[in-house]
């Protein structure tokens, strides 16, 4: 370890992370991760700090990730969700933000559908900001509990395959994924149907299939996304039928390759789709241990934030 | 009577051009003698050392909030910001609402600067409120003084529509103006599709859609034998298929925003709205074609696109913003800033001057004695700082706020008023 302290004030992104951040942030949620597999599961690192989750779109287990890991650090929480909040009534961002904050708030935990709302965020306000999802930009969170369950399964992450499968193009966490794993060594791969992978993608050294079978044949892991069909203002592909024929990963598939492929999901799964039941329940899946590590990496970036106060 | 000493003319076709010369214009406003050396008493002086004084700049195809949206800009303010900026002429889009689609319009922006010292060449629309839809009474906004017929920021999406509009044109010898944007194509993307777009993760705007409905213009220009101004030109295509137009000979002109010829899509790393402009900033190799193209001729003048906007529409989470930037006060610094040492001071003139009042066949004032004095006084060296007291237009959207810029318009004469600095 060759730094105690994150390089940045607020977690943005992996693009705005140093291989050493990530490093320092995979060391201290292996202690979190410990301390949670405990019988007594909280610790007082967080006390008097007030964490705001702000949540304006819909998540349910990032929400319920950051809020326990919040918890377990001993933090003060409070929620706000869109459905339920003022933005119907036309409040900017900022607004609603600074409104929030004059509750005397220290860190805010963000996830929003316009990409780069975060950073815009953090240079009008005065608190350390976690994003948990802007749009099709980042998901630095889950990118690192993805990294960090790999590393859980295989060891050092240099020079190993990953395939990210599906909706690149509407993807954060296809993304954020790829920064994190080419920081780490990682050799990545995207593939989908053409019109869900972003053109100039290959510019950012990644290589591009459109063939789902080769691209298991070649991979060590395979990070499944989900369709989002809500995020798609136009038919990109005809049915999800169709999808499912040659895009989901089923077990006859994964059987007729001549090694074992680790299968990963964010979350949330649509069986049938993408993945079949007997993949996302297999042995060689480990998507439940990629939630399971979801709460201690966001310990260890709030417990890491606080720090920085 | 105003003396202006030290003067370098740059008038291509009169007396004194290329000369360091003093030049005193009467009350009036006309430009009463040019010396070598005056010495006039009762005179404000102002000694420019070296500078350079060049017929009135024009700019085209300005918003203006007025009528319709007054807070972002009014008249006035357009006329301010114009004047520092160096400019003596605009031709605003017609986007407005109302948008400038009758004479009546029409008439409304060409009096509504009258006593000012700028001269307002309105621009019609093609479509009823720039719609896309039924062309509009073209001939008869020609005759109340309208200068060229375009739907502004609104490109031209249905090709029928732009094929009768170059046809219709031509009983006047009009100009059909299209900043090629096809909305197909370009969906809701909100920068440059390209390296920036993908690691921000945001919605592209491909090149693609400004070179096929360019090719589409090409196509119908050729078909119809009209006149035809390309505005907006961003891409390294564009530009090569414009070269390729003039030379087989096709009537055919064109324009680029002055932040495409500074920047590119680097500039968008950090999420500042204020860089959120149409056509998008693209990329390197983009850059440099379209600078070929300014000093080849393709590309005939530079376009300040400015855009105001209210705060409000800005201080936005980046898809949610408008698109658009204040240019007038910035297109020749900035522009100069970044490849001022690639010009001389004559190619100025020729893109700020001449070309955008030759293109619609305007007269291009004159730097001689007796001569109304429309002139705009410019050093390419001078160094200063953009800060926020110095806008003078209504809205604060301009990415270059506490920027340093080589280059600096020192004042503007036109009509019998001046405005130095």
């Amino acid at each position: 370890m060759t730094t105690s302290q994150l390089s940045t004030p607020h977690v943005l992104g992996i693009k705005y992370l140093t291989e050493s951040d990530i490093q320092l942030i995979f060391e201290t949620a292996e202690s979190f991760k410990e301390v949670i597999n405990r019988p007594i599961k909280k610790v007082p690192s967080l006390r008097d700090v007030t964490v705001a989750n702000l949540f304006f779109e819909y998540s349910t287990r990032t929400r319920l990730s950051f809020e326990l890991a919040e918890k377990r650090l001993s933090a003060d929480v409070v929620n706000f969700s869109a459905s339920s909040s003022s933005v119907k009534k036309w409040e900017t961002l900022l607004d609603t933000v600074n409104n929030i904050l004059s509750m005397k708030v220290d860190m805010v935990v963000m996830r929003h559908p316009a990409p780069g709302a975060p950073a815009f965020l953090s240079r009008h306000i005065d608190a350390h900001i976690i994003n948990a999802g802007d749009g099709t930009h980042e998901h630095p969170t889950q990118a690192l509990l993805d990294a960090f369950s790999m590393r859980e399964k295989l060891g050092d992450l240099a020079g190993k395959k990953v395939a990210i499968m599906g909706d690149i193009l509407h993807s954060r966490v296809a993304l954020s994924n790829i920064f994190c794993l080419q920081k780490l060594g990682a050799q990545v791969v995207v593939c989908g149907p053409p019109t869900l992978i972003p053109k100039y993608i290959d510019r950012m050294g990644v290589g591009v299939e459109y063939n789902l079978r080769r691209a298991l044949e070649w991979c060590d892991v395979a990070n499944i996304l989900r369709i989002q069909l809500e995020r798609q203002d136009i038919k990109y592909f005809p049915s999800l039928r169709e999808y499912a024929q040659f895009y989901g990963v089923n077990k006859q598939l994964l059987n007729s390759l001549k090694k074992e492929v680790v299968i990963m999901h964010p979350g949330p799964i649509n069986r049938g789709v993408e993945i079949t039941s007997d993949v996302a329940d297999s042995d060689q899946s480990i998507i439940l241990q990629q939630v399971e590590n979801g709460v201690a990496i966001r310990m260890a970036i709030l417990y890491l934030l606080a720090a920085k106060r | 009577m105003l003396l202006i000493k030290n003067a370098k003319i740059l008038s291509p076709g009169t007396p004194h051009h290329g000369k360091k010369r003093d030049l005193s214009i009467d009350r009036k406003g006309r430009i009463q003698s040019i010396r070598a050396k005056l010495d006039e008493k009762r005179s404000k002086v102002l000694d420019v050392r070296g500078a350079y004084v060049s017929p009135g700049w024009m700019d085209v195809g300005v918003q203006v909030g007025d009528p319709g949206f007054e807070h972002r800009e009014d008249l006035q303010s357009v006329a301010a910001a114009a004047a520092a900026g160096g400019f003596t002429a605009l031709a605003p889009q017609p986007n407005t609402p109302p948008p400038i689609h009758s004479k009546s319009e029409v008439r409304y922006l060409r009096d509504g600067l009258r006593d000012s010292l700028i001269d307002l060449y309105p621009l019609g629309a093609v479509s009823q409120s720039c719609e896309g839809g039924d062309i509009t009474e073209i001939y008869d906004m020609h005759r109340a003084g309208a200068i060229a017929f375009t739907d502004g920021q609104q490109s031209i999406q249905d090709g029928g529509l732009m094929m009768r509009a170059l046809q219709y044109v031509k009983a006047i010898d009009g100009i059909v103006i299209n900043a090629p944007h096809d909305e197909s194509i370009a969906g809701r993307g909100q920068i440059h599709e390209g390296q920036m777009s993908t690691a921000l993760g945001m919605k592209g705007l491909p090149a693609l859609a400004e070179e096929l409905m360019l090719q589409r213009d090409l196509y119908l220009l050729a078909y119809t034998d009209s006149r035809l101004h390309v505005a907006n030109v961003s891409t390294a295509g564009a530009v090569a298929l414009i070269r390729e137009a003039k030379r087989k000979g096709l009537r055919v002109t064109a324009s680029v925003p002055a932040m495409n010829l500074a920047l590119t899509e680097e500039v968008l790393e950090g999420f500042d709205t204020n860089y959120k402009v149409l056509p998008p900033l693209r990329e390197k190799s983009d850059l440099l074609a379209l600078r070929r193209g300014i000093q080849d001729g393709t590309l005939d003048f530079v376009s300040s696109n400015h855009t105001p906007l209210e705060g409000e529409a800005k201080k936005l989470e980046f898809p949610y913003a408008d698109f658009g930037a204040l240019g007038l006060q910035t297109l020749f610094p900035l522009v100069n800033t970044h490849l001022g040492d690639r010009f001389k001071a004559e190619d100025w003139v020729r893109l700020l001057a001449f070309r955008p009042r030759e293109v619609f066949g305007l007269a291009v004032p004159e730097i001689r004695e007796k001569e109304m004095a429309n002139l705009t006084i410019f050093s390419t060296e001078a160094e200063w700082t953009f800060e926020a007291q110095a806008i003078r237009s209504k809205s604060p959207n301009t990415p270059f706020l506490g920027q340093s810029f080589r280059g600096k318009v020192l004042g503007v004469v036109n009509k019998g008023q001046s405005v130095l600095f």
